[in-house]
């Protein structure tokens, strides 16, 4: 049953060869759906461009799926999967600060790793930005570290929150996600009219 | 309908199909998850690979380089007459709320799960597996083999000595006059006073510990 401890099944060695290829098949998805071009991530905020939020919510979809269903059929244990931890109110302040970043940079810290992959000076700048920017948060983290640890809920998830089956909150967020890139579509097609 | 769209509705309704089927399926709980696990793990109860004599939980009590945490699955009245020193009590059913404090264990870590018997705290040490895998065992006779072998017949408990093991029921073989919880004397006997017991060992640390310093 799954999650496998692929040290102990392949040796440290062959472990590194099965992240180098995860990490491969993960690039080169992320670089051919556009999430190295800043000006493609920055369009997604102005529905001018959706390629990036589709691949990215369908991902999302897919892989909550799959968990969830090898979860039911014994494939996977789902308890053995890291959950990061809730912390509210440093979680929505965080938020902000990514969002803002995201917008006026055209990166998220993710992205810029792809973007710095080919080169790009912009995504290169970027992610020299990000590394400065955790050097000083890791330097006065104890400053704040009162704020740091408030609103702490454990590992809290949506069927918690909802107080629903795990299955009815999967149904609910792919009905979202779905509803979402139809709604966007239908935004795009009211500002720059239908998409050619 | 326009056919460009054709692959994008397919995708929609391959993830819609796949999230109400999951959600008509359901997800296991907690008696099906041992399902899944028990041909990994039932083996170990067969041949009682993680049933610990109490001679080996009286020395994990005693060596301050395991992180040992006892979980107790008895009744509270039967936890009030007397339990373990720093053990926890928690009804078999609760044991799923332990998982954040399971997962987040050091390696030096062992769990042992007392009952009465062994009856319960086998039921638990399988909940505990379901949960979060931790590094569990079983106290091997459970409390009433602990109480025949450190529960000294004081005037405290009215000299109840050693009881009649017999076929296990759950119960509590040993009377007491007062509940005392963990200040009865065998709840945390001395190691280093009582005569030696033979014992196989059996505990196995996910990580190994080295002892330095002290003076010993």
């Amino acid at each position: 049953m799954a999650p496998f401890d692929l040290v102990s099944l392949l040796g440290v060695t062959g472990s590194y060869f099965i992240y180098l290829a995860i990490g491969f098949a993960f690039g080169f998805i992320l670089e051919s759906s556009g999430f190295g071009d800043s000006r493609q991530l920055a369009a997604q905020f102005y529905f001018r461009e959706l390629r990036v939020v589709k691949v990215m919510f369908t991902a999302i979809v897919v892989a909550m799926i799959l968990i969830f269903w090898s979860t039911a059929l014994g494939l996977l244990d789902y308890d053995q999967i890291w959950v990061s931890p809730t912390y509210l109110w440093p979680g929505i302040a965080g938020g902000l600060i990514m969002g803002i970043g995201f917008i006026i940079g055209g990166y998220c810290p993710g992205t810029s790793l792809v973007s710095a992959a080919t080169l790009k000076l912009d995504g290169i700048f970027f992610l020299l930005g990000n590394i400065t920017g955790m050097v000083i948060f890791g330097e006065t983290a104890g400053l704040i570290n009162t704020f740091w640890n408030s609103g702490y809920f454990g590992t809290f998830t949506l069927p918690e929150l909802l107080h629903l089956e795990t299955g009815i909150v999967v149904v609910l967020v792919t009905c979202l996600a779905l509803g979402m890139f139809a709604g966007f579509e239908w935004i795009r097609g009211l500002i720059y009219g239908r998409a050619k | 309908m326009n056919t460009r769209h054709l692959p994008e509705a397919l995708g929609a309704t391959v993830l819609l199909l796949a999230s109400a089927t999951l959600a008509f399926h359901g997800q296991p709980d907690l008696e099906q998850k041992w399902e899944f696990l028990a041909p990994k793990f039932e083996p170990l109860l067969a041949e009682r690979e993680v049933y610990i004599d109490p001679a080996e939980l009286l020395h994990l009590m005693n060596d301050d380089y395991i992180h040992l945490v006892i979980y107790d699955v008895r009744s509270e009245s039967d936890w009030n007459e007397f339990h373990l020193v720093d053990s926890t009590l928690v009804a078999l059913e609760n044991l799923k709320l332990e998982r954040d404090r399971l997962l987040s264990l050091p390696e030096t870590a062992v769990v042992v799960v007392v009952s009465n018997d062994e009856m319960l705290a086998t039921g638990a040490w399988k909940r505990l597996m379901a949960v979060a895998k931790p590094n569990a065992y079983i106290l091997e006779g459970g409390l009433n083999l602990w109480l025949n072998i450190y529960g000294v017949p004081d005037e405290e408990t009215g000299g109840h000595g050693k009881a009649s093991l017999g076929k296990p029921d759950g119960t509590l073989r040993h009377p007491f006059k007062l509940a005392l919880g963990d200040r009865h004397a065998a709840a945390q006997p001395d190691e280093h006073h009582l005569q030696h017991r033979e014992y196989t060992p059996k505990v196995k640390l996910l990580k190994k510990i080295a002892k330095a310093g002290g003076c010993d």
